[in-house]
């Protein structure tokens, strides 16, 4: 089976992530709060394709998100490690279908994420940091996590779905 | 047969015949004393159909506020020739509004920003101020040729300077992530009190002076090292859909 990077279609996927994170409606987040579309969109991918595809792939999304956003925080390292390991958890382990199992990775790589992103506000902002800023922090990671993790095995389902019935070249 | 006669009979009689003028003399005085409270009311009852109308309430409505337009350009153009004589520099005449539609909003998660769907090519450029209906939303922190990115007020770690009228006072107005930023004062005893305006500094540089940005909600006065107070934002981000962007 040819690999997701070789397939024109599986990479113009990976553009609903920018378009997503745009255009998502207020309705669709947890108390205003988005859901992690990096996160949803790397998981299935890097759980087909390996590590070092998902390392690759959550570095060039990570790129993207980042022009997307205000400088000051990146989301490059914690995609980053995220592709890695479920990359490494899909090639070693049996194959990760079963909606509780993708939506409970998807939730623990939105806390990290979040983590990730709230350490470097900590290191911006100096230790400790203020007391409301840590508290809307913590409620910004809990709320995206969540959300994450009951939208990813819908949309990551299917994602599997489609990509492993694509006919390879 | 002789008339019945009683001594005194005719002073009672005279007595009756004044009668009406008494009481119209009571009358008169309770009317005075009243300060004709009975005829204005008896008046209201009786006039209440041709009473002003809705119509003439707009009117009014309307003339109120052609003054308070006209009292606004004056205080203006006052305050313009203040701030030239005070050699201040003098943004709040020169700059250009620019209305764009909020065509993607984070208003809250880790990055608080708007896309608007103008940009340099309509003569926005980074920092430029950015008001929703009530105040000061945000400001610009990026733009391509179609499009300008804002950095809302609640963004955390974005600082402004601001000014309470009231006290008089200079405050920094820092994003905390949360709806409601922080006001940090320098000095410690303060006079500032919830209810206070917060409009940006009349002596900015960044911004445009005495812009309205918020409403001080509450005091903490046990703050280290000095006063510290909440602000709710007049303008809010969630449900702007226009905006209007104060270019330089």
């Amino acid at each position: 089976m040819a690999r997701l990077y070789q397939r024109p279609m599986c990479i113009a996927s990976s553009l609903m992530v920018p378009m997503a994170t745009l255009a998502t409606p207020p309705w669709l987040g947890l108390d205003g709060v988005p859901p992690a579309w990096p996160v949803i969109w790397l998981l299935p991918w890097a759980l087909a394709d390996g590590p070092v595809s998902g390392a690759l792939s959550g570095l060039a999304v990570g790129l993207v998100m980042d022009g997307l956003h205000l400088s000051g925080s990146s989301q490059i390292p914690a995609l980053v490690l995220l592709g890695w390991w479920w990359g490494r958890l899909g090639s070693r382990a049996q194959p990760i279908q079963r909606s509780l199992n993708l939506g409970l990775l998807a939730w623990l790589g939105s806390m990290l994420l979040g983590i990730t992103l709230l350490a470097q506000l900590h290191i911006r902002f100096g230790w400790p940091l203020a007391l409301e800023m840590q508290g809307w922090g913590w409620h910004t990671i809990w709320c995206q996590a969540l959300i994450t993790g009951l939208l990813t095995p819908m949309l990551a389902s299917l994602q599997l779905l489609l990509w492993r019935r694509m006919p390879s070249k | 047969m002789a008339p019945f006669l009683r001594p005194g009979n005719s002073r009672w009689r005279g007595l009756g015949q004044l009668t009406p003028l008494l009481l119209l003399l009571a009358g008169l005085v309770l009317v005075r004393f009243s300060k004709g409270a009975g005829f204005t009311d008896a008046y209201a009852l009786i006039s209440r159909p041709f009473w002003p109308g809705p119509a003439q309430r707009e009117w009014i409505v309307s003339a109120n506020d052609v003054q308070q337009t006209s009292r606004l350009k004056l205080l203006e153009r006052d305050n313009q020739r203040l701030r030239g004589l005070l050699s201040l520099q003098q943004r709040g005449s020169q700059v250009g509004l620019v209305s764009a539609a909020v065509i993607a909003r984070r208003p809250r998660g880790w990055w608080q920003l708007l896309d608007l769907g103008k940009g340099a090519l309509q003569g926005i450029a980074v920092n430029d101020a950015v008001l929703g209906p009530g105040g000061l939303l945000g400001r610009v922190s990026s733009t391509t040729p179609a499009t300008a990115r804002v950095k809302l007020l609640t963004a955390p770690g974005h600082e402004i300077g601001v000014w309470l009228p009231r006290s008089r006072s200079h405050g920094l107005l820092v994003g905390m992530g949360s709806s409601r930023p922080q006001l940090r004062f320098i000095d410690r005893d303060l006079d500032v009190r919830p209810g206070d305006l917060v409009s940006t500094s009349p002596a900015s540089t960044l911004l445009p002076p005495n812009l309205p940005v918020g409403v001080v909600q509450a005091v903490n006065e046990q703050a280290a090292p000095a006063t510290a107070a909440v602000v709710q934002l007049i303008a809010s981000p969630e449900a702007i859909d226009w905006v209007q962007v104060m270019t330089r």
